[in-house]
């Protein structure tokens, strides 16, 4: 049922001598498509062993799921775009798909907007304090930890503090403070995300909550994640145990400290902008905006974008063509179609070319129209977004001072 | 179904950028970042993000052509390479020539170059960098040893104060503007050298000087006589790493500030500002390309820009130095390989020593020691040519002239991967495979060589060009020199004879997300991202000074051409248009030809914005629209050269430096008139 909660380890021996905490997920996927469950598994594997290059992998044979195993968090791949634009969005078949709580939005998003089903999808959701950006973290291991990157084999974000473990056993930590506030940690959108439990998922995994290093908490966030879990332990993939209370409650407590820890970054993160008068933000952002060449980098990486004949493009007539920076309408029409989506996955500025800090603003604001709308993003798939809700009253209120 | 990501490396400019292939089912259906590479770290520019949709354009060449009666026909490989070679083997080693490309693979480029020297006897073999970076070449030679780029490009962020001379590094290198925009958050300031007030002027620079077209050596003059005279030169720098400063100081003592203003347009309190910035910078870096190189004072015009790092002590440390971008794939890597008229593989000097290393490198004999014809002049001298990669016809100034002689060859083989206006020429078009469609390295702007892996095969009967080549060298007798049976087996053999790539090996390069810079001399060596840390690459170690006279261009505006006509690009197009002309996300930001007139000017002359007008110079004439706006100053025409219906090379002055034979794309005269 949606709510149960099961302390979980796979029953293979393999899985669990290569697995981080129990092997829980690699074994259900596994069931997934041996099970004939779903046609295909989409999750994210080291490409060559590779902790930095984390890409997203479609596997139809069950003996490939093992490489997939344990957590990367020094990779970020677009999984919810990667779904929608590659694999026609499950339309056209059954996918059990690996995601963070950010992908597990979007892929919400993008459901509410008919471009993925949901239907064919069983999402399984990865508890996630953040992620580190690819080329940044092997300099921080290099300079920070004195590490050759290519010796790190785990990585662990833990009480806001950053723990690798290297080939030769040993384990070092760092002050993920420290680290962020020197400019380097995780990607600053990972930084301000109070979202750590993807119970917008079918089922959602972690760490939290369990004693030993050999199981994974699992807590069933749907009625087909409860199906899918319960077929996955009556087919001998996974064992199971009820969680104590004071498990329940670690966990509990764990993600209460690191939606702490968020909002205080998106404070910092939105103080300065906040601070600014109207005269003051037109300023930055035309300035900001007057970097932008144009790449499409945003549009394209951006998951709620999804429209085959984008206004922006130059052969629609809108955008004057030809031009860099485009016409600030650009970036402006970009940010209006999606801001009251934005799931805060931080593709955007990954993606642009010229360091304009989009997740920052687009973000910012989606939390401001949340709050006016009470509405949130990516959590539920039947609630549709503010831009069409909103009625005419509403549009035509006089007196209200729509001040950011 | 198989879906894969195919991690590949951009194929248009010289940065370098990682992208992602999405490859289902043998075809590339899309990209995705590769957010680890050192270079984009995710990011690409317009170009980048398109990067694939040309391979799959209709008109791929997909056979080879043979013409017969005055017709391009469909031919087997055998019946094109047997006729080739018949051919060729009726050539001299002065009759023969050949142009290499700036977009095959190193070995590629490599197995080219032997072909034409153990072959066809000749050093007649040139590439597209003798149009635009031979000044480069030209000039740190003696200032330096070497006309390699100095930093690596990560490192252009640790700069304080970027000098961008003559590049819209905006629009023509995007992710290097994205290392200027991260110094310049820093508190770096950017002075920019341009006539036209660019979206590089208007956005990323603090100090731009709009100087007349190819006065730099004026301004750089006045800016060194600037900084001699406050003290701002790097005395300890001067003494220990540099010598002839005495001519130098002696030469600039004398020059006429005044004069300069007026040379250069620049009133002398601006040229004061960018001289006192660059040179109270702890760290100063100059990016150049072409806006400086393309005339016939290009050589000069680099001159004085090392000449104005080395007095102020900012070379040899990572975040300064004298740096070329280079606009090709294999920009660096073809010159590297001796696609030289001058140069063995390697930048050994063509010459006896040179001939004699590489008769015992390939197991040959009789290997030619004399300077073949440089680019321009093969074109025009020898009756036999083998142009790969690259299309003249698009390239070098003065087309219509170029096409009357190509007209008259004897024999022209085209290899491409389109039928490009050279190739509409050709008596035999082979087809190519290029980019993800063969495994290759290829060396970027900052000597960083970087692997592509075969993504998808190439369309048809297209084959890579070292495999067209190898075969045709068999069928002309030498297939024990040219036995490859893959494209490692040549980078192996490069290694063993050019020693700036011997430690680097592709087993290497696969766990080098970012390649390895060249010098590496070992398999233990990381790489060389900075040059001359300890010194220089002349003989005696030391940097040197060179007195540079100010040379106006050779043809400037008169009464009956009454404007200066300068050439450039747009950061949606990329150089002869035949990859991004048929992107259509980028054709469509673009769609054809235009030429920048300033108000005043269209005002006098009655035409409009839109207006179509005929551009006509002493070489020729062509249509274009007008675009009226003020980022150009009254008396300068714009034209990109990116359009075949417009082709702006048609227009251009074939004239020469004469101490690299680069041209002088840059400054013409030219008239207008509204197309009747």
């Amino acid at each position: 049922m949606k709510g149960d909660m099961y302390i979980a380890r796979s029953s293979e021996e393999e899985i669990l001598e290569k697995a981080e905490c129990g092997g829980a997920v690699t074994a259900m996927l596994k069931f997934a498509l041996e099970g004939k469950k779903v046609d295909a598994v989409v999750a994210v594997k080291a490409r060559d062993g590779n902790r930095y290059d984390g890409i997203p992998v479609v596997i139809t044979d069950p003996a490939e799921i093992a490489e997939t195993s344990g957590s990367l968090h020094c990779a970020s791949p677009n999984i919810a775009r990667f779904l929608k634009e590659y694999l026609d969005g499950a339309f056209g078949m059954k996918i059990a798909v690996v995601a963070k709580p950010c992908d597990a939005k979007a892929i919400i998003e993008l459901a509410k907007r008919n471009q993925i089903k949901l239907d064919n999808l069983i999402t399984i959701g990865l508890n996630c304090t953040g992620t580190l950006p690819s080329a940044k973290a092997k300099s921080l291991m290099k300079d920070e930890f004195e590490v050759e990157p290519a010796d790190v084999i785990g990585e662990d974000i833990e009480d806001n503090e950053l723990i690798i473990r290297l080939k030769d056993g040993s384990e070092k930590k760092k002050s993920l403070a420290e680290l962020e506030e020197k400019g380097g940690g995780r990607r600053e959108n990972c930084r301000r995300c109070e979202t750590n439990i993807p119970v917008m998922a079918d089922i959602a995994c972690g760490k939290w909550g369990t004693r030993d290093k050999n199981s994974t908490f699992i807590e069933v966030c749907s009625e087909k994640g409860s199906d899918f879990v319960e077929m996955a332990i009556e087919a001998g993939y996974i064992k199971v145990e009820k969680p104590t209370s004071d498990a329940i409650e670690t966990r509990e407590k764990k993600d209460k400290a690191a939606r702490e820890l968020a909002l205080q970054w998106q404070e910092k993160d939105f103080a300065a902008l906040e601070a600014m008068s109207n005269d003051e933000r037109f300023s930055y952002w035309s300035e900001q905006f007057s970097h932008c060449v144009k790449c499409y980098g945003c549009r394209d990486a951006c998951p709620i974008c999804y429209c085959q004949d984008c206004i922006l493009e130059a052969d629609r007539g809108f955008i004057p063509p030809g031009e860099v920076p485009p016409h600030m309408l650009f970036p402006m029409v970009r940010i209006t179609h999606v801001m009251d989506s934005c799931v805060n996955c931080g593709q955007c500025q990954d993606a642009c070319t010229m360091d304009i800090p989009i997740s920052r603003l687009i973000f910012l604001l989606s939390k401001k129209i949340g709050a006016i709308f009470k509405y949130e993003p990516g959590m539920d798939a039947t609630k549709l977004p503010p831009l069409r809700t909103v009625n005419d009253e509403e549009l035509t209120n006089e007196g209200v001072e729509v001040a950011f | 179904m198989s879906i894969e990501c195919v991690p590949t490396i951009c194929p248009y400019c010289s940065c370098g950028c990682g992208i992602n292939l999405i490859v289902k089912d043998g075809r590339i259906i899309g990209e995705e970042p590769w957010k680890e590479h050192p270079i984009n770290e995710g990011a690409n520019c317009p170009k980048g993000k398109n990067a694939y949709e040309f391979l799959y354009s209709e008109d791929r060449l997909k056979t080879p052509l043979v013409r017969k009666n005055g017709k391009l026909e469909e031919a087997s490989w055998d019946e094109a390479l047997d006729l080739v070679a018949s051919k060729f083997k009726e050539a001299t080693p002065e009759t023969f020539g050949s142009l290499g490309s700036g977009k095959t693979s190193n070995e590629e480029s490599y197995v080219l170059q032997k072909f034409v020297r153990v072959v066809m006897g000749t050093n007649t073999v040139e590439y597209v960098g003798r149009l635009c970076h031979s000044s480069a070449v030209a000039a740190l030679m003696p200032a330096v040893g070497s006309g390699v780029m100095q930093t690596s490009q990560p490192e252009i962020e640790l700069a304080d104060c970027i000098f961008l001379a003559g590049v819209n590094i905006m629009e023509t290198f995007p992710m290097i503007a994205r290392r200027v925009q991260r110094a310049k958050s820093r508190g770096a300031k950017v002075i920019y050298t341009d006539p036209r007030q660019t979206t590089t002027a208007r956005h990323l620079a603090d100090i731009h000087l709009p100087l007349k077209a190819g006065t730099d050596v004026a301004l750089i003059n006045a800016m060194m006589s600037i900084i001699l005279a406050e003290k701002l030169e790097d005395k300890e720098f001067i003494a220990s790493r540099t010598a002839g400063l005495d001519e130098l100081r002696d030469f600039l003592s004398k020059i006429d500030l005044k004069e300069a203003e007026k040379i250069t347009g620049i009133p002398l309190e601006k040229i004061k500002e960018a001289a006192t910035t660059y040179a109270k910078a702890e760290r100063s870096c100059i990016l150049y390309d072409q806006g400086i190189c393309q005339h016939t004072v290009g050589a000069d015009n680099v001159r004085v820009h090392a000449d104005l790092a080395l007095l102020t002590g900012n070379m040899g440390k990572p975040g300064t130095g004298v740096n070329s971008m280079r606009g090709q794939i294999s920009g660096e890597g073809s010159g590297d390989m001796g696609c030289l008229a001058v140069f063995y593989p390697g930048f050994k000097r063509v010459g006896e020593e040179s001939a004699k290393f590489f008769e015992e490198a390939w197991g040959v004999k009789n290997l030619p020691t004399k300077p073949g014809f440089l680019y321009i002049d093969m074109l025009y001298k020898c009756p036999y040519l083998y142009i790969v990669g690259t299309d003249p016809m698009m390239a070098v100034p003065d087309v219509n002239n170029l096409k009357k002689s190509l007209e008259k060859t004897e024999f022209l083989v085209v290899q491409d991967i389109f039928l490009s206006e050279t190739a509409k020429l050709a008596h035999v078009v082979l087809p190519a495979a290029t980019w993800a469609e063969r495994e290759g390295t290829h060396t970027y702007v900052d000597r960083r060589v970087q692997k592509i892996e075969k993504a998808v095969d190439p369309p048809g009967e297209a084959k890579p060009d070292w495999w067209i080549i190898s075969q045709l060298a068999a069928k002309m007798g030498y297939k024990d020199k040219f036995n490859y049976s893959s494209a490692e087996e040549i980078f192996e053999e490069i290694r063993s004879c050019v020693p700036q790539y011997k430690g680097i090996s592709y087993e290497r390069l696969k766990k080098n997300v970012g390649g390895i810079h060249w010098p590496c001399p070992a398999e233990d060596h990381p790489g060389t991202p900075t040059m001359f840390l300890q010194k220089f690459n002349t003989p005696d170690g030391l940097g040197h000074f060179q007195v540079v006279e100010f040379k106006p261009p050779d043809e400037l505006p008169d009464a009956e051409y009454p404007y200066v006509l300068t050439t450039g690009r747009s950061i949606f197009h990329y150089h002869s248009g035949s990859m991004t002309r048929r992107t259509p996300r980028l054709n469509d930001e673009v769609l054809g030809g235009f030429v920048e007139v300033n108000p005043e000017d269209a005002n006098k002359a009655g035409v409009r914005d839109k207006d179509m007008v005929t551009l006509t110079t002493r070489r020729g004439s062509i249509e274009t629209q007008a675009r009226v706006t003020d980022d150009v100053p009254s008396g300068l025409l714009f034209v990109p050269f990116h359009f075949a219906d417009s082709c702006a090379n048609v227009l251009t002055n074939p004239a020469l430096d004469p101490a690299c034979k680069c041209a002088e794309t840059k400054v013409c005269a030219v008239k207008m008139e509204v197309k009747a």
